[in-house]
């Protein structure tokens, strides 16, 4: 006898379908996996046989082939257990399938007590099950938070094998109420985080100039590199960046919860990712872990950071190598891995915010404290600024330290009026590039560039001046045309007027780093 | 005496204590260099002379005052007298160069070689423009205790010595002390009292020296009237001219406190410091704002 069910395996953060065969013939006891499974799934072989007969069913005695289709890929991960474990049993005719049920989708890890356990990347196996087509899908409860938003067919939580078996054979009862779902209790789970007190930008007083370039930078998806002696405030600022940014859209949270889902990062218990992550690497990681990498190609942190903030603290400590990678990946929104598993493309749609001090010791500029660095030392250390690297930040901005009389002082901007201002100008570009394949201003380049940063009369003769008056390179008076766009935006404003341009000279390259005449 | 090429093609020069061009002033101190070793515009020396000098690890504050004092005091005919290293020193050369002026550089190295090396440009400059000279052989490398003896040609040369900014154990100091001794004028700029880079000119006018209020002071007091007039507010809107007298006032501000000041939100004061800024009232730095003219 054989029979036949549905899983799927990961590729980059989407799923494709995968059909589990099984045969139970005459000879002698033997099981074989066929189909290029990986060592996870050559050894669920001996969980598989526990579960089984700890799960009041016998491991058929006889030649048991396990196949798993399309047979020419690599498969990874423990989700196949449960679906290789039922189809043993339906192939040793211990488990009927109820009318209906025999296109389900079975998706789960088994312990040898027969337990079903939670599985990584849950939600695009099951996005794509559902586009395939199946119409009764069964899970590990472990994973039913993050299964929330998917709407379109039957999914079945289950917690031991036994349970999957029944929810096959249709029988009622294995899970509370038709239609299963029974895990409405992931909300609790989302709530648990908002424990810590809400960040605001309003706690923030007398940073008014680098608030207004934050407000800029969110709302245009400009790149913003923050210079400020230590405890200037620079990672207090960075992090609330998140709050002034607009609510992730239903396609944005399933995008960020896939691939959160596939690196394994949801929180156990909690649901989809509701708010635009925000992430921080420490400046010694590698590339791989920055781009995304690895033997099977995982999300590194600038695909996790996708639809947030990736803040670079420490900028000038990261490798040289490191910070180039990101380059294509900032530019592009997205970065495709290539490895012997095959290519595979993670999203990368962020805001970059980098924070450095000015110089070794950090106090160059500071109104109290001395620097102590030479002269050859700010040199060298200004080197690290290397052009092409500050060419690709939209945003330069001089962080000056809050001083204490200000705390307290002049009600700050809140997050709120900030936000409304970022979403003003979102609205405005959402229009701009609809049928686009552009998302931002700051993606801006070329003959489009050309198109919507126009100037009038006013404003070449400004930019003329500037370019002649001061070492700004070509690829710095983009910068400030995409920056001076999304200033005409949050204003309101068609075309670029020459305050907008003003107001973008003021975010740009760092006066003390530039050559010298 | 006998007349060499540098490696640059430039005529280098010696001049003996018993020749002419020998600068008078410097003859007069004591135990005097027996030969100077130049390159460039052998008039510089004859013309009066004052000193510029300060700490290589400027604030703009200090870059600026040093510029606009070389400039200032060229343009008046003056010849600008310095040591040539980085910070204030380069800044007085460049200003005075700016403004076609004269300006002689005193080397703690032979008269050839460019120490610090990133002022090649500025010293193929001033060998065109202006006079190097240096007390040390051809070929000399620069070496600390040379220093000491370049502080005193600069003031030997010179009939007065401005320190525009110096901390606590600046080379400068040597050289207003240096300069006391033979009896020159000692003027200090002074600075903000919170600033370490001008602790050591604070404590100068302490100790006695001219404090530097306006750059005319120094033309003032050698009886030189000026010859181009301060540039100022001129063609300013109301705003503008109410962020100069802000600067004024203040000296320095950062974009948050002008905020604070004028009661507006950051994108227009970002817009009024660019419009000032590309007219060349204000210039930016460190974050903050200075004023240029």
């Amino acid at each position: 006898m054989n029979s036949k069910v549905n899983t799927g395996a990961l590729r980059g953060i989407d799923g494709y379908l995968v059909t589990v065969e099984a045969d139970v013939s005459r000879g002698l006891p033997a099981s074989n996996i066929v189909g290029l499974g990986g060592a996870a799934v050559k050894e669920s072989i001996e969980r598989i046989k526990a579960a089984v007969e700890n799960s009041e069913f016998q491991y058929p005695l006889k030649r048991v082939v396990l196949n798993l289709i399309p047979a020419d890929v690599r498969k990874e991960g423990s989700h196949y257990d449960l679906p290789m474990a039922v189809a043993v049993l339906m192939a040793a005719e211990q488990v009927r399938p109820a009318d209906g049920m025999r296109d389900s989708a079975l998706f789960g890890e088994l312990t040898l007590a027969g337990e079903v356990t939670g599985i990584r990347g849950a939600l695009p196996l099951v996005l794509c099950a559902v586009e395939r087509g199946a119409k009764n899908i069964i899970v590990p409860e472990d994973n039913m938070g993050e299964l929330d938003l998917i709407k379109g067919s039957n999914i079945f939580p289950v917690k031991t094998l036994r349970q999957a078996a029944e929810i096959i054979e249709g029988k009622e009862g294995a899970v509370a109420g038709q239609g299963g779902r029974k895990n409405q209790g992931g909300k609790e789970g989302t709530e648990g985080n908002d424990i810590e007190e809400p960040e605001d930008f309003k706690d923030i007083k007398g940073h008014e100039n680098i608030k207004r370039a934050m407000v800029i930078s969110a709302a245009g998806g400009h790149g913003i590199l923050m210079v400020g002696t230590p405890g200037s405030g620079k990672t207090m600022l960075a992090r609330r960046m998140p709050t002034i940014m607009p609510p992730m859209s239903y396609d944005e949270k399933i995008q960020v919860t896939k691939l959160y889902s596939v690196a394994g990062l949801l929180a156990e218990g909690k649901s989809i990712v509701e708010e635009r992550p925000f992430r921080a690497p420490h400046h010694s990681i590698t590339v791989p872990a920055l781009v995304g990498g690895g033997r099977v190609p995982a999300p590194g942190e600038i695909s996790l950071a996708h639809c947030g903030v990736l803040f670079l603290d420490e900028f000038t400590e990261f490798d040289k190598k490191v910070l180039d990678s990101i380059r294509e990946p900032l530019e592009e929104g997205m970065i495709a891995v290539a490895r012997k598993a095959g290519r595979v493309v993670f999203p990368s749609r962020v805001v970059l915010i980098a924070a450095a001090n000015p110089c070794k010791c950090g106090y160059l500029g500071d109104p109290v404290r001395k620097c102590t660095c030479t002269q050859g030392e700010i040199a060298s250390y200004a080197g690290r600024f290397s052009g092409p690297i500050l060419d690709r930040i939209d945003m330069h901005i001089r962080v000056g330290s809050v001083k204490y009389e200000e705390i307290g002082s002049r009600g700050g901007t809140s997050s709120e009026m900030m936000k409304s201002a970022v979403m003003r100008a979102r609205a405005v570009q959402e229009r701009r590039y609809t049928g686009s394949r552009l998302y931002f201003n700051s993606q801006l380049s070329g003959k489009l560039l050309e198109e919507h940063c126009a100037l009038d009369g006013k404003g070449e003769r400004f930019m003329k001046d500037v370019y002649e008056k001061t070492p700004l390179s070509l690829r710095g008076y983009h910068r400030m045309l995409k920056v001076a766009r999304t200033i005409a935006d949050i204003e309101g404003e068609e075309g670029i007027r020459v305050e907008h341009l003003m107001e973008a000279f003021q975010y740009r390259m760092l006066k003390e780093y530039e050559r010298k005449r | 005496m006998r007349e060499d090429m540098t490696e640059r093609g430039h005529i280098m020069e010696k001049v003996h204590m018993d020749r002419e061009q020998y600068p008078e002033l410097l003859r007069k101190i004591s135990s005097p260099p027996e030969t100077l070793y130049c390159i460039g515009e052998l008039s510089c020396l004859s013309e009066r002379c004052v000193a510029v000098v300060g700490s290589r690890k400027a604030t703009p504050y200090g870059r600026n005052v040093a510029f606009r004092l070389g400039k200032r005091l060229a343009e008046s005919g003056v010849t600008v007298v310095s040591g040539m290293a980085e910070g204030i020193d380069a800044e007085a050369h460049r200003g005075a160069l700016e403004a076609g002026g004269r300006t002689i550089a005193v080397l703690g190295c032979g008269p050839d070689i460019c120490y610090p090396k990133t002022n090649r440009e500025l010293k193929d400059r001033i060998e065109r423009e202006g006079l190097i000279i240096s007390q040390f052989r051809p070929g000399t490398e620069p070496r600390p205790y040379h220093f000491p003896l370049r502080n005193r040609i600069i003031s030997g040369i010179s009939e007065a010595v401005v320190v525009v900014e110096a901390g606590m154990s600046s080379g400068s100091l040597i050289t207003a002390e240096s300069a006391a001794e033979q009896g020159r004028d000692v003027y200090a700029v002074p600075g903000n009292i919170n600033s370490l880079s001008s602790a050591g000119t604070n404590r100068l006018i302490k100790d006695g020296a001219l404090p530097l209020v306006t750059v005319d002071d120094i033309l003032w007091d050698m009886k030189i009237g000026s010859k181009a007039e301060e540039t100022g507010s001129q063609s300013l809107g109301e705003d503008e001219m109410e962020l100069y007298g802000l600067l004024r006032k203040h000296g320095e501000m950062t974009i948050d406190e002008i905020c604070d000041m004028l009661l507006e939100p950051a994108e227009k004061v970002n817009v009024l410091v660019t419009l000032m800024e590309m007219k060349g009232i204000v210039f930016t730095g460190l974050g903050r704002v200075f004023i240029s003219v």
